[in-house]
Formats: C-alpha cells, sequence, structure tokens
C-alpha cells in the first residue's frame, strides 16, 4: 500500500524518510514522531477524499519550506507519487498526485479505507446504536454494534472471533451482544462454569482492547492500511505475543490460511516485552529519534551490527539500553 | 506409561507456552510417567534473560515451593555447542550455555539451607542446536541434526538457518501461538514412548535426558 513517506518540515518531522514494510512496530521516545506519522497518512485518507487541487508551483506559494509530506506506493500503484503541501501558514491541505493517471481512482479508494485507533476502554464498553456497526470508529467506541452487524452479516467471522476469545481468555465461554433498555446494542462476556455474565462496562482494560483488535482481525472487509496506538497498553506482557499474532493475521493473511488482502500494519509501542517478539523480523522494527526538536526514523534491519545485535540479548533489553537508540534524551549539567 | 501423576513435581523454565508443552511431553517420555508441574508456569525472555532469572528461579522454587526439580530448555542459537569435552571434571566453557547454565545452579545451590524436607531442587539442562524446531524435526528430517549444526559452524557453511527450520515445522515464519503450540505437540508425539533416536541426534537433549533419569538415583 503505501511505500515510503518522507517528510518535510511536518512537525518535529524536519527531514525524515520512512520505507514502509506489510508490517510496522514503530517504537521511540515520547515526541519522536510517531504519531505525527499516522497523522501524515490519515491526513493524506482525508485530502482524498475531496478533488484534487490543481498543481500550485513553490513559487505561487506563501510560504517558503513549508510543511511537506511525499508519498510513494507500492505496486500496482508504484508509478504515482502524493505530495501533501502547505499553500500558507493557515492552509495545509495541498494534495497533489502525479501522475494523476487512469489508477488514481483506485489508489483514492485504498488511501479512504486507512484506518487509525486509540482505544479506548470506555469508549469500547459504552452501548452504541445498532445503525453504527459498519465499521469500527478510531476509539472502539462502536465495538457492539461492529459485533452485533458482524453477527448477522458474517456469522462465520463471529464465531472464529469468539472461538480465538476463550482460548485466549479461557475464563469466558461465550460473547453475546444484545439490545439493552436503553436501545443500543452492548456486549456481554459469559464466564466458565455457569459464574455469570459480565457486561462490557466490567470487563476489564486488556479484555476490551483484546475484543477490540479481535474485531480488526475478524472483520471480513478489513482497511487496506491499519494504524494502532500503543498497541500493548492494557496486556499482560504474556498476553503480547497473542495481540502479535491478531496483528499478523491482518498483514499477513495468507500464514493463516485467509483468502483475503493483506492490510498494512503500522502499531506504535513503548513495550520492551512487544518488542522481544520481532527477533526473527527485524525487518518490521522502526525506531523513531528525537534529537533537539527534529526527529528521524530508522530501521532496525538496516543498521550493520543487526545479527550481533540478535545475538546478544533481548531486543526489548538493548532498546532500554540505549543501544538501539529511540531513547528519550537526558539533560546533563 | 501410567497415567497417575508421580511423586515428581516439576518446574519448567521456557521461553513460551509452545516449547513449554513440547518439553513436558518429553520429559515425562524421558522420565517414563507423569509429572506434576508446578504453577504458575515460569516464563523467561530467552538467552540471557534465563541465565539471569535462573538463580531467583532456584530460590523461588527452594524455598516457597515443594517443586523437586527445575528443568531449563534454551535454543543454542549460534554459541558454542556442548561437547563431552565439556563434561570433564571441573571443566567450564564459557561460550557454552549448557556449561553456563549448570554453574548458575550449581553457584545459587552452593550455600542454600536445606528447605521443605529436601537439600536442593534438581536441575536438568537442556540445550535445542540451534532451535527446538530442530527436535521437532528429528525422525521426520534426517539431514536435521546437532552434527550437522556444529559441522556448518567448523565449516563456515550452515546447512539451514533457524527461520527455516520454522519455516519447515509450522508452514510459514509467522505462525500464532495456537499454531506453534499445535505443531509443537505434534512433532513430538514421535518420541512420546522413545526418545533414544532424539537423543542420538541431539545430544543437547541427551544431556537433558541423562539430568532427568539421574534424579531418582538422587531422590531415593
Amino acid at each position: 500500500m503505501i511505500a515510503s513517506v518522507a517528510f518535510r518540515n511536518f512537525k518535529a518531522l524536519r527531514n525524515a524518510h520512512l520505507e514502509l514494510a506489510p508490517f510496522n512496530l514503530v517504537i521511540g521516545p515520547n515526541g519522536s514522531g510517531k504519531t505525527s506519522l499516522i497523522q501524515a497518512l490519515m491526513r493524506l485518507r482525508l485530502l482524498s477524499r475531496l478533488p484534487l487541487r490543481e498543481p500550485v508551483s513553490a513559487g505561487e506559494r506563501d510560504i517558503a519550506d513549508g510543511p511537506e509530506v511525499t508519498f510513494r506506493f507500492t505496486p500496482p500503484y508504484d508509478t504515482s507519487e502524493a505530495v501533501i503541501s502547505c499553500v500558507s501558514d493557515v492552509q495545509c491541505d495541498l494534495l497533489q498526485v502525479d501522475p494523476l493517471g487512469n489508477d488514481w481512482p483506485g489508489l483514492r479508494g485504498r488511501l479512504q479505507s486507512m484506518r487509525s485507533y486509540i482505544f479506548d476502554h470506555h469508549a469500547i464498553a459504552a452501548h452504541a446504536p445498532e445503525r453504527e456497526g459498519a465499521e469500527l470508529t478510531a476509539n472502539g467506541g462502536n465495538l457492539a454494534a461492529v459485533l452485533l452487524t458482524l453477527r448477522e452479516r458474517e456469522p462465520e467471522s463471529l464465531a472464529k472471533l469468539r472461538a480465538e476469545l476463550i482460548r485466549i481468555l479461557p475464563e469466558y465461554t461465550d460473547l453475546v451482544c444484545a439490545r439493552e433498555t436503553d436501545g443500543q446494542i452492548g456486549v456481554h462476556l459469559l464466564l466458565a462454569d455457569g459464574a455469570g455474565v459480565i457486561p462490557a462496562e466490567n470487563a476489564s482494560q486488556g479484555t476490551l482492547y483484546l475484543l477490540a483488535i479481535l474485531a480488526l482481525a475478524f472483520d471480513p472487509t478489513p482497511p487496506a492500511l491499519v494504524c494502532i496506538e500503543e498497541i500493548d497498553r492494557g496486556f499482560h506482557p504474556r498476553f503480547l505475543r497473542e495481540v502479535r499474532d491478531l496483528l499478523y493475521q491482518l498483514s499477513h493473511p495468507d500464514g493463516f490460511g485467509l483468502k483475503r488482502a493483506p492490510v498494512q500494519v503500522i502499531a506504535t509501542t513503548h513495550s520492551p516485552y512487544l518488542l522481544d517478539l520481532f527477533r526473527d523480523h527485524p525487518e518490521e522494527v522502526v525506531i523513531s529519534e528525537k534529537q533537539g526538536t527534529a526527529a528521524t526514523f530508522s530501521r532496525l534491519v538496516d543498521r550493520t551490527d543487526v545479527k550481533e545485535l540478535l545475538e546478544d540479548g533481548s531486543l526489548g533489553d538493548m532498546w532500554f539500553t540505549g543501544i538501539l537508540g529511540g531513547v528519550p534524551e537526558e539533560k546533563h549539567e | 506409561m501410567s497415567d497417575a501423576r508421580s511423586g515428581l513435581k516439576l518446574a519448567i523454565i521456557s521461553e513460551s507456552p509452545a516449547d513449554e508443552a513440547a518439553i513436558k511431553v518429553l520429559v515425562e517420555a524421558v522420565l517414563r510417567e507423569r509429572a506434576t508441574w508446578l504453577t504458575p508456569t515460569l516464563r523467561a525472555r530467552g538467552w540471557p534473560s534465563v541465565a539471569q532469572v535462573l538463580p531467583a528461579v532456584i530460590r523461588h522454587l527452594h524455598f516457597n515451593t515443594d517443586a523437586d526439580g527445575v528443568v531449563v530448555v534454551v535454543d543454542s542459537d549460534d554459541s558454542v555447542v556442548h561437547t563431552p569435552a565439556h563434561d570433564a571434571p571441573g571443566y567450564f566453557h564459557p561460550h557454552c550455555r549448557i556449561c553456563q547454565l549448570r554453574a548458575v545452579y550449581r553457584q545459587t545451590t552452593k550455600k542454600l539451607p536445606a528447605a521443605r524436607g529436601r537439600d536442593r531442587v534438581l536441575r536438568a539442562v537442556g540445550v535445542a542446536v540451534p532451535a527446538v524446531e530442530g527436535w521437532y524435526l528429528c525422525g521426520r528430517d534426517e539431514r536435521v541434526t546437532e552434527a550437522a549444526w556444529t559441522s556448518g559452524q567448523e565449516t563456515g557453511v550452515m546447512p539451514y538457518t533457524r527461520g527455516e527450520l520454522k519455516w519447515r515445522v509450522y508452514g510459514t515464519d509467522r505462525p500464532s501461538l495456537a499454531h506453534e503450540i499445535k505443531c509443537a505437540l505434534e512433532e513430538v508425539a514421535r518420541h512420546r514412548r522413545d526418545t533414544r533416536r532424539l537423543e542420538h541426534d541431539f545430544p543437547g537433549f541427551a544431556s537433558l535426558a541423562n539430568d532427568l533419569r539421574s534424579w531418582r538415583r538422587q531422590i531415593d
């Protein structure tokens, strides 16, 4: 989908470039551009909905060296380049596609299906109107409606989702979507051994986040690209392997026996334990760095000593020590 | 093999639930009896984390549980492979993981007072060369042996990579945990009744088996 992103003066990303893989785990200190990367992608999605502007030459712009983000794409769209730039300080909505060929409608459709998530357990637990179940919203706030829609339209997918939930969290035996007294849809979890029913609002944060990720992983028509911030949040370190597997199910469906197009995944984390799980695939790890107020990206696999690093210990420990970079700057007197 | 759980209460330190499930089968196959497994299970984050947490694990098992023994299995990765020469009295190879783990155990238990009716928690150490997937392929792919790997280390031409072994076992380089457990259990089922082939092809497993067989003598 997205092959690379190049930034110029976009927030802290003054001069940064990143080649994107089918799966990307982005690590780095706060304020190092992880969220800015996702915001740039979502801005591309937003602007792709609008009619394209006529090309504006640099000379016609009010500001010089204003923010600019350049996107390149994977086949079959690899001949196109999309550039978001600013005409003035207050107008940063210029999307230009070059060349604007016959494949723009197809590419535009793919761009518009990109999604970004920052899950909120309060929102996930909330009841949702039935009509809002088409796709999961950015905070997971319509999960109940999404699951109900899945049950009605793709019952096999919901059955697989339910089976995976029960395998990962064996304290539950079932997942039920039902109309609540307020007329909206709510989610309930049935405890094993008939020990009772847990409404979503009483479920743990980790359980709710897992439900949201399951809903993405078992979406029969998933987005072209999914960004998830703080993917480790709320999970016990031992559960992170399951979380990684669900994301791999999105990005590498063939490995899971699924016959659908792969979803490009960009996930951010601050968890060394999650990073440990990428020892066999260092090409999927992106390190964001902040030096002063400027941020850059690099790929772990591009380091010349990556083989030795992987032999010497866990990636998480290496990251914490600072060997990999991607750690906060410290002020020294 | 009897279905009745034996008096041996054991702990495993493993890197994943898949390793743990397979190693339990192999340990019971060697002991020729069922064991009682300590819960919650112990997990480490790969090498060198295993060696780092092992002293604390041993002390915990010794003082806070009634475990009879602890089973430690790690991958060799690209480290020096254990050889019979390493077993010579007083010998210790600083880059061999079996030697290192045995040394950690020796140092940790040396000054522990008796607790819970035993002098110490017994240990069984095995190293899968180069990874546990090698053990899984034993009996299915005769080209995968510890000797093939060490020969590759000597000549500089490796017979396979760890990634290739994973692919051969799981059919993908990104197996889900559930798939990994399923494949691991299917593969070790070949050795459930007879571990001699595994011990022959993988001396790192034979070390584990020898440790386990010595436990009865030490306990009785």
